[in-house]
């Protein structure tokens, strides 16, 4: 009976249940950078854009603890902080990354090296 | 100039409050009278102050909006017919702003449904889902997962660290807003941490606290059986992911919380929804893109606040039942699944009584649940003093709704008449309560009387 039920355990965790429970994503992109809920100030990575190296798909920022470089996929979401020019925040693209902008990365979970999961770039508060 | 009146607002006051106290001082069937000190607010009454009025200055919508209190935290259809046509849930259908791609108000005002950018905003007019409200009933128990905590019906309802906690911040921006540009400081305002920490406390409060330990000693014949097989791991199956009829899963292995599993829902013929031949896109379920999971509501208060499953695709709790006895269950992931471990390789396979007998047994649940809070309500609203005879009135007038829930989910199914006799007279107490100036805390402590006598037809437990 505890093995029928250890087999079923393992064919139902494999179909549904072994997923991260990550955030939904969707109404993240309006939350400016450094006020997301239990996330900023606590798990995710803010700093200014060091460097990007497109070829590797990583990118440097500089924070508080110092410079940190985390890999970006094809995966990874990246968001345009707008709210300093009260705009709403949209969608970007890798030529968003540019270097010296703040940004907020957060972290993919269970990867053995640094991958962002997203990445909030603040456009300035003049720039359209 | 500023001071002045307030200063005369608190002479005032302080007349009214001497007046009322030398009235009850003068009658001894009054509870004692006297002037509570200031005391700091805890967060359970902040987080309930914010959750019924805070707009955070959005477009009118509390949490209350669509959790009522007074309708088991969540709205259906009966209850959004009898709401005016100004009630901010109606938003899209007076904010020009908003009347596109906001709401569906057809699908809301007949259906109970509510729209979500669970894929994100980027395709307003294409990427929508149509979801019922799930009540926050029983949240701490109901919540956590050895994964992280999963909210919402498919589990990612919140963004942040996907915590209770940081749910509201998703849903001011998805519900809440002005305007579909959602700017933070311009449509609405994030809730800051503590009005955060106020809301989860407040949530974490409500309704049980703990799970039952089933198997319940129950009288009734039907309800009892229903049991039986919702404990049968070879029959029900329904025990496996709603381990006590709570919202966790145990496959032998030991408790694993909250889980997800695509049960099929989605793919039911005939949905009510797409009946109305509104726009309704597929709803995928978990994550972006959706992995087609949801995840496992409690099921203690099922009975009293349906309609039921992600998409309010079945109104009554036999049917909900009676879903997992279909092909949309048995053809799905977790229902072949079920098949694989089956010695027969049967995945759940009912017939009409006992799929009734499963539906009492969660209707006495539901109704032992709405006994329990009742009491509990009626104990706090009667023992409130002269001086809090409004929150007194507005416990009461949620036992009498709580009790009204208890009455219709065994009358519905014509179960224990007995026991619905005994509410009928603890609801017209708990009224009669909630209205008294003098004879509250008596009237009350009456129907608390009638709530044991009707929970004693129900169960041997006390």
């Amino acid at each position: 009976m505890l093995n029928r039920c250890l087999r079923l355990a393992a064919v139902v965790m494999a179909l549904g249940s072994a997923l991260a429970a990550y955030g939904q994503e969707a109404t993240e992109i309006y939350i400016p950078i450094g006020q997301s809920p239990g996330l900023s100030g606590k798990s995710s990575l803010i700093g200014n854009l060091e460097s990007v190296d497109a070829g590797k798909r990583t990118v440097t920022v500089s924070g508080p603890s110092g410079a940190q470089t985390v890999a970006f996929t094809e995966r990874t979401l990246i968001w345009l902080d707008r709210s300093l020019q009260k705009q709403p925040n949209r969608s970007g693209a890798m030529a968003d990354l540019q270097q010296g902008r703040k940004v907020e990365i957060k972290l993919r979970k269970g990867e053995p090296k640094p991958v962002a999961e997203w990445i909030k770039v603040q456009v300035p508060g003049a720039e359209r | 100039m500023s001071k002045r009146p307030g200063r005369i607002r608190r002479s005032r006051n302080v007349s009214t409050l001497a007046v009322s106290c030398t009235l009850a001082g003068t009658l001894s069937a009054l509870p004692a009278c006297t002037v509570p000190p200031p005391s700091p607010i805890d967060p359970v009454s902040r987080g309930k102050e914010i959750f019924f009025n805070q707009t955070f200055n959005g477009n009118g919508r509390t949490c209350g909006t669509c959790h009522p209190a007074r309708n088991n935290f969540t709205i259906d259809p009966a209850f959004i017919a009898a709401l005016p046509p100004t009630d901010p849930l109606f938003v899209a259908e007076f904010n020009p702003d908003l009347k596109k791609n906001f709401e569906n108000p057809k699908l809301m005002r007949q259906f109970g449904l509510i729209l979500e950018n669970l894929d994100g905003f980027d395709d307003l007019e294409n990427k929508f889902v149509m979801r019922g409200v799930p009540h926050v009933l029983a949240q701490r128990t109901s919540v956590n997962s050895n994964q992280g905590p999963r909210t919402g019906w498919s589990g990612d309802g919140a963004p942040g660290d996907g915590s209770l906690r940081s749910f509201a911040t998703g849903a001011v921006i998805q519900h809440f807003t002005k305007t579909l540009n959602r700017v933070p400081g311009v449509d609405f305002r994030l809730p800051t941490d503590v009005e955060l920490d106020a809301l989860e406390a407040f949530m974490l409060s409500l309704g049980r606290q703990q799970d039952l330990v089933l198997p319940l000693p129950l009288k009734g014949i039907v309800s009892k059986r229903g049991q039986e097989i919702f404990l049968d791991n070879r029959l029900g199956k329904c025990n496996l992911c709603h381990v006590n009829a709570g919202a966790t899963a145990n496959f032998g292995g030991g408790n694993i919380g909250n889980a997800n599993f695509n049960t099929g829902v989605a793919n039911l013929p005939d949905q009510p929804a797409n009946l109305a031949g509104e726009r309704n896109p597929p709803d995928d379920g978990f994550g972006r893109p959706g992995d087609g999971t949801f995840n496992t509501p409690p099921l203690v208060e099922a009975a009293d606040s349906g309609p039921f499953f992600h998409n309010n695709a079945i109104e009554t709790i036999e049917g909900a039942v009676a879903f997992y006895d279909g092909e949309a269950f048995n053809n799905s992931p977790a229902g072949r699944a079920l098949a694989a471990a089956d010695p027969n390789k049967v995945g759940i396979e009912l017939d009409g009584t006992q799929i009734v007998a499963i539906a009492a047994f969660l209707r006495v649940i539901n109704a032992l649940e709405n006994v329990r809070q009742s009491i509990e309500l009626l104990e706090a609203g009667g023992a409130k003093g002269f001086a809090d005879r409004k929150d007194a009135r507005e416990l009461l007038e949620r036992a009498v709704s709580e009790t009204q829930d208890s009455i219709k989910v065994l009358d519905g199914a014509g179960l224990h008449p007995e026991a619905v006799a005994h509410l009928q007279k603890a609801r017209k107490l708990a009224d009669k309560a909630a209205r008294s100036f003098f004879r509250r805390g008596a009237l009350a402590g009456q129907a608390i009387d009638e709530q044991r006598k009707a929970r004693a037809q129900l169960t041997e437990a006390r």
